[in-house]
């Protein structure tokens, strides 16, 4: 039986992990009613945008219009050399399985492509999945701490930059997003995105042939659709950071609930124990003092 | 007169959903017109004011600053990045959101002509409100 001490000592330590859990859930709380508030009114937008983008890849995809088919940011490429992996991941740990989800999903593709011959070059948002290739000798090609906690527009559109320009001047074949979203408040999402080259593939052509023809009305078309793809790459960026904070708020408020309830367990039954030696002790003190009154007579 | 679905999207939630009559949209080389059954069509948009004509013949303007908008047979939808609607139940709503807009009007680093023409549109937009 362990001393009731030591007992003592741990009841008081899992109370005050247990306080730190249960305030943590209430910053998580607080934090995700923000996040969530803003990632819903963005999804829209962003679901729109994609569309939008996907019908003009399909069209150009299906009939080939003068010569569009050859901008970069449309065309399927068979054999990809070169890819950017990006992924986002939180600044912070505590969250349950939201990083290792992430983490795992991008080695996962990571490996798929490599078994293809593809060189990758990783580039990272959060501090979490960045210490995790760190640690694992992976090398990364571009990071940023900081920003998946705390997504701002102008520093994300600074980010992804450099990946489309990379992309528009041929270095790299396709840019894919890896990151945790937000599905509810107790679930999370994992999504894998392509966002370069603009995916065709759910586009029908037949159906669309039977609607009138796509006019895209400018003078310059390529320059219409690359300022287009602009704003539709950097959006999607800003989305992915948004969506994945509301993620990982959402993640840390369930994991801390978990930990205050089973903090609150472990008190219920470390006082069970307390009491029973408790207990014992008395009636080893008593039984002590009756066989000692029984030896005197 | 015809009637169609009209959208327009912004990153912070939907400023418009709902049946339209004619909507007037400032195109990247000039302002254009759409009626119902228009045919598809994607353009940019810059700076400028969507004039709005509903069903009871009422225009409501918006003003937006940059944005595509996706045209075809049943409905048309505006994405835009940053907008602001002129509408409101009374004198000072109405003048609210047309400061508000006028605020936007000087964060946008366009040509003076495009600015000039959109805040004179904006001022005839509240007037008629009013």
């Amino acid at each position: 039986m362990a001393n009731l001490k030591d007992i003592q000592r741990k009841i008081k330590s899992v109370s005050s992990t247990q306080k730190t859990t249960r305030a943590m859930k209430l910053v998580s709380t607080a934090k995700l009613r923000r996040a969530e508030d803003l990632a819903k009114r963005s999804r829209l937008y962003a679901q729109k945008m994609n569309e939008v983008l996907a019908e003009i890849a399909g069209r150009i995809e299906c009939n080939k219009v003068g010569g569009l088919e050859k901008n970069r940011f449309f065309k399927r490429i068979e054999n990809p050399k070169m890819i950017d992996i990006i992924f986002v991941t939180a600044d912070k740990g505590l969250c349950g399985g939201f990083n290792i989800q992430t983490i795992k999903a991008a080695k996962q593709l990571i490996s798929e492509f490599q078994e293809k011959k593809v060189k990758i070059r990783l580039r990272g948002v959060g501090k979490k999945g960045i210490e995790f290739f760190k640690y694992n000798e992976i090398e990364m090609y571009d990071e940023v701490v900081g920003l998946s906690s705390k997504p701002e527009k102008a520093k994300s559109d600074e980010f992804i930059a450099s990946s489309v320009e990379d992309f528009a001047n041929g270095k790299t074949d396709a840019i894919y997003v890896v990151y945790n979203g937000y599905k509810n408040m107790i679930t999370q999402e994992l999504h894998v995105n392509r966002i370069l080259p603009i995916d065709s593939d759910a586009f029908d052509c037949e159906n669309a042939s039977k609607r009138s023809m796509l006019e895209i009305e400018a003078q310059d078309e390529e320059h219409m659709l690359n300022s287009l793809v602009d704003n539709y790459v950097k959006y999607n960026m800003y989305y992915t950071l948004i969506d994945s904070v509301a993620a990982e708020h959402s993640a840390r408020m369930q994991a801390m609930d978990t930990a205050t309830n089973n903090a609150k367990e472990m008190v219920k039954s470390l006082n069970v124990q307390f009491n029973k030696a408790r207990q014992a002790a008395i009636t080893t003190e008593l039984i002590e003092i009756i066989s000692g009154v029984e030896s005197m007579k | 007169m015809e009637k169609f679905k009209l959208e327009i999207l912004t990153p912070n939630g939907q400023i418009y959903d709902g049946d339209v009559v004619s909507v007037t949209l400032p195109g990247e080389e000039g302002e254009f017109g759409v009626l119902a059954h228009h045919a598809s069509l994607t353009t940019l948009l810059t700076s400028g004011v969507i004039d709005i004509e509903k069903e009871d013949k009422k225009i409501e303007s918006v003003l937006i600053n940059w944005g595509v908008a996706q045209v075809d047979e049943e409905k048309v939808v505006v994405l835009v990045e940053g907008a602001v609607a002129i509408r409101g139940e009374s004198e000072s709503e109405i003048s609210k959101a047309l400061e508000e807009a006028k605020a936007m009007l000087d964060d946008i680093a366009d040509s003076g002509v495009a600015i000039a023409s959109a805040s004179a549109k904006l001022e005839t937009a509240a007037k008629n409100l009013l």
